[in-house]
């Protein structure tokens, strides 16, 4: 039994693509998982159908797996070559993802816990970020140290999975203002870094009203286009967060859509969704890349459901605005975007000492977890929240801090739902709503055996028809889900998993191969 | 005296103090607050509600890792290894750190701390009597249980929050902004719902937990209903709670203020945190 299922190993690995033993994440074998979205133009959208509508509601926990020492995880897992790698700042966990048995483990101290999304595989190696400003790549066989450099510049990196692009490793950061970097993936030397705050000599500067620019985290991860070489990337806030009076303008490139170039680092276009922002609207929700007509004629699109309410369409060559819709019932924070896709924010709705109710609410319409991408369906599926929220300010300095509350309506607290998008028109095509589920929200997964995997933040793991938002399966995790599923096949075999807490939990279909 | 001593602490450099100079000091934790919203809120949120990235600092009925004011300090001025906390020496003074410690643990003060004033074997008469709080609400195994278990309400919520939810229609408390929920817990909140089942059987009660599938519902027949959403036929949420709001007017201002008095000393103020206790057993070391 052990031989054939070990022959029957080799003979699928011996048929697969010649790169299943360095798996690129520009080639598009479904069976694996090797970067933080999938695949480079971040669709999310899994091309295996074992699992399909059909039979999903057979789905079964394969196995379970717990990282000791954590808790709120919001990893999406890595699988190259039938292994899944768990990541948190200083960790990495190796696990067979077929057994869910542990291979090897990577503890560099201290332990650490944080809002770590992922790590990023390339050419047999894995790449981590640590708590003490380093970036260390591990051999993905052993967990053998490669290398261990220092961060250019003593700064510290987010828990954004690193992107891996033309063997470089893309990281970035939130202090003291934000920033990317590129390092070569196979010696760590730092290849470039790009900050949003705008040189002395560009004229972006003249948008911040004299202040000097400040903020603009960047803590999420970004897609690719190799085609156009080009990086994409969103940019948070402007500081103060709360107090725009001081930085009077459009406050550039705070809450935009960059696009850099991956060799250099350097920026060949923008969009800003939220010009000065005052309600912490972070535009770094994941740029999603599409091919197909726009208007009849075939163009490079780019996809992107905003924490600011509106999704976005934008010509990723060059960044030109084709369309915004809203996605969510309620926005006031803008009186209107004009029809090169500026925004105008509404000073009525500026944060206030007895708190400004704004739409959507501080922690977003949708925030950083994915959204999928159905290209048969030509479906764009997003975590949305609906609801308003109250921004609070002190008046006493410019700096004065604030927070933001829940709902103040009385009963109605945010709501989040799973919804369904026409991609070329923005119209919603069906809710599922997640009962109880009220911040944030874990990401989706579509896949082409027609399902949108739907994790719910209070622990239910369900499965949804694509066309109809139906509810084909469900299981209930016993834990908070912050994270998105993945899928990906090792044997022939399809698995989607999914982390809640500290656990990994890998579903499949039943084995028939064991029954009597 | 005790300013006097803390002052000659502070002019001897004491290495290694402990005791807080602002405790009490109404001007440094209202500088403390500034200092904590020009600082703190990014992260940890307003009022000691969670914010974005980092936990509430001050929400009722949570344990914390820090809870003395030399803890909360250090954390402060050195930040939290292995963690995004960074450190503030440097940005801050010694002396601003001290109100912010401050601010923070009034927060953190519930209505055990400072009572309010009262005839508290009157008021107690009133909870079992005139004002029919037992009819839902226990203390110490005796009551109803359909609402919220008193026993230790002023160790958990603070005096002002006790009256509105006394007086004020809708009251509710706030959650922790904007932060994701770090455990599955039952629901903070008790709601009112009616479900009818196919058979046509109609069940009123508090919902204790819900999902997409399922409904848990503790009912006023005080029996427990678990409930397949998808064997419903019908579900109303209704808007307001059983809670009465009206006690300022049903009770007499003497009756009324009794009863907080009551109602403020139910429980003992929070223990600080202690290490995990290993309690011995069976198992081979």
């Amino acid at each position: 039994m052990r031989l054939q299922s070990v022959f029957l190993s080799g003979l699928l690995l011996t048929g697969a693509p010649a790169a299943a033993q360095t798996p690129d994440p520009a080639s598009a074998d479904p069976g694996d998982w090797l970067t933080y979205s999938g695949q480079y133009h971040s669709q999310r959208h899994s091309l295996l159908k074992e699992i399909n509508t059909a039979n999903v509601h057979t789905l079964q926990a394969r196995w379970v797996y717990h990282m000791t020492g954590q808790k709120d995880l919001e990893a999406t897992p890595i699988v190259a070559n039938g292994v899944m790698y768990i990541s948190q700042y200083n960790r990495i966990d190796a696990i067979d993802a077929a057994t869910g048995n542990v291979i090897w483990q990577f503890q560099r101290q201290p332990i650490a816990t944080g809002a770590q999304r992922g790590t990023g595989f390339w050419n047999n190696k894995l790449f981590v970020t640590t708590s003490d400003k380093h970036l260390v790549a591990l051999d993905a066989r052993n967990g053998s140290v490669l290398w261990d450099v220092a961060v250019e510049g003593g700064l510290q990196l987010v828990g954004q999975a690193p992107l891996i692009v033309k063997g470089k490793v893309i990281v970035s950061g939130n202090q003291p203002h934000g920033f990317i970097q590129a390092y070569d993936a196979e010696t760590g030397k730092h290849l470039w870094s790009w900050s949003p705050i705008p040189a002395d000599d560009d004229p972006a500067l003249a948008s911040w009203g004299g202040q000097k620019p400040d903020g603009m985290p960047i803590w999420v991860s970004g897609s690719y286009d190799p085609e156009l070489n080009l990086i994409y990337y969103g940019t948070g806030q402007p500081e103060p967060q709360w107090a725009g009076e001081g930085r009077k303008g459009d406050n550039l490139y705070s809450d935009c859509i960059v696009a850099l170039d991956a060799d250099t680092g350097k920026l060949r276009w923008w969009y800003q969704n939220t010009p000065h922002d005052t309600h912490d609207y972070d535009s770094l929700e994941m740029p999603v890349l599409v091919d197909a007509p726009w208007k009849g004629k075939p163009r490079k699109l780019l996809m992107q459901a905003n924490r600011n309410g509106y999704f976005y369409i934008l010509d990723r060559t060059n960044g030109e605005f084709l369309q915004a819709t809203p996605f969510v019932s309620k926005i006031d924070w803008t009186r209107g975007i004009d029809a090169k896709g500026h925004a105008t924010p509404d000073p009525a709705h500026d944060p206030s000492v007895q708190g400004t109710t704004t739409c959507p609410s501080t922690a977003g319409a949708t925030n950083w977890p994915s959204p999928t991408y159905d290209p048969q369906l030509k479906m764009f599926y997003v975590v949305a929240q609906e609801g308003c929220g109250v921004n609070l300010r002190d008046t006493a300095r410019n700096y004065a801090g604030t927070g933001y509350l829940e709902s103040p309506e009385p009963g109605k607290s945010w709501q989040l739902y799973t919804r369904a998008l026409d991609a070329f028109t923005g119209r919603k095509v069906w809710d599922y709503e997640q009962v109880t589920s009220h911040h944030y929200g874990p990401g989706l997964m579509s896949t082409a055996g027609g399902i949108v995997f739907s994790p719910e933040e209070f622990g239910q793991f369900t499965a949804l028809d694509s066309k109809t938002g139906k509810v084909l399966w469900h299981f209930n995790t016993g834990d908070v889900i912050t994270a998105s599923p993945v899928s990906y096949s090792v044997n022939g075999r399809q698995y989607v998993a999914i982390i809640s807490s500290s656990n990994v939990f890998a579903f499949g279909l039943p084995d028939d191969r064991k029954k009597p | 005296m005790l300013v006097a001593v803390t002052v000659a602490m502070l002019a001897s450099g004491a290495r290694a103090q402990t005791s807080n100079p602002f405790t009490g000091n109404a001007a440094g934790v209202d500088e403390g607050r500034s200092l904590y919203n020009d600082t703190c809120t990014r992260c940890h949120g307003a009022n000691g509600a969670a914010g974005e990235f980092g936990p509430g600092l001050a929400i009722p009925g949570r344990s914390y890792a820090r809870n003395t004011d030399a803890e909360i300090f250090t954390a402060i001025k050195q930040g939290i290894p292995g963690t995004v906390m960074p450190a503030h020496q440097g940005k801050l003074s010694d002396e601003q750190i001290w109100k912010i410690t401050a601010y923070v643990k009034g927060l953190r003060g519930t209505a055990i701390d400072a009572p309010a004033p009262g005839d508290v074997v009157h008021g107690e008469a009133v909870f079992w009597g005139k004002g029919q709080c037992g009819t839902c609400h226990m203390i110490h195994g005796r009551g109803g249980i359909v609402g919220p278990d008193l026993s230790n309400l002023a160790g958990l919520r603070k005096t002002n929050s006790i009256i509105d939810a006394l007086t004020r229609e809708q009251h509710r408390v706030y959650g922790p902004g904007g932060a994701q929920p770090h455990t599955l817990t039952p629901l903070p909140t008790y709601p009112v719902v009616r479900v009818t089942t196919a058979d046509g059987v109609t069940v009123r009660g508090v919902l204790r937990n819900e999902d997409s599938f399922s409904m848990q519902i503790l009912g006023l027949d005080e029996k427990l209903h678990l409930v397949d959403r998808s064997r419903l036929k019908n579900v109303v949420y209704e808007p307001r709670s059983l809670m009465p709001t009206d006690y300022d007017k049903r009770l007499s201002k003497d009756e009324f203020g009794d009863l907080v008095a009551f109602l403020t000393r139910l429980g003992e103020p929070p223990p600080p945190s202690q290490p995990p206790v290993r309690m011995p057993g069976k198992d081979p070391d």
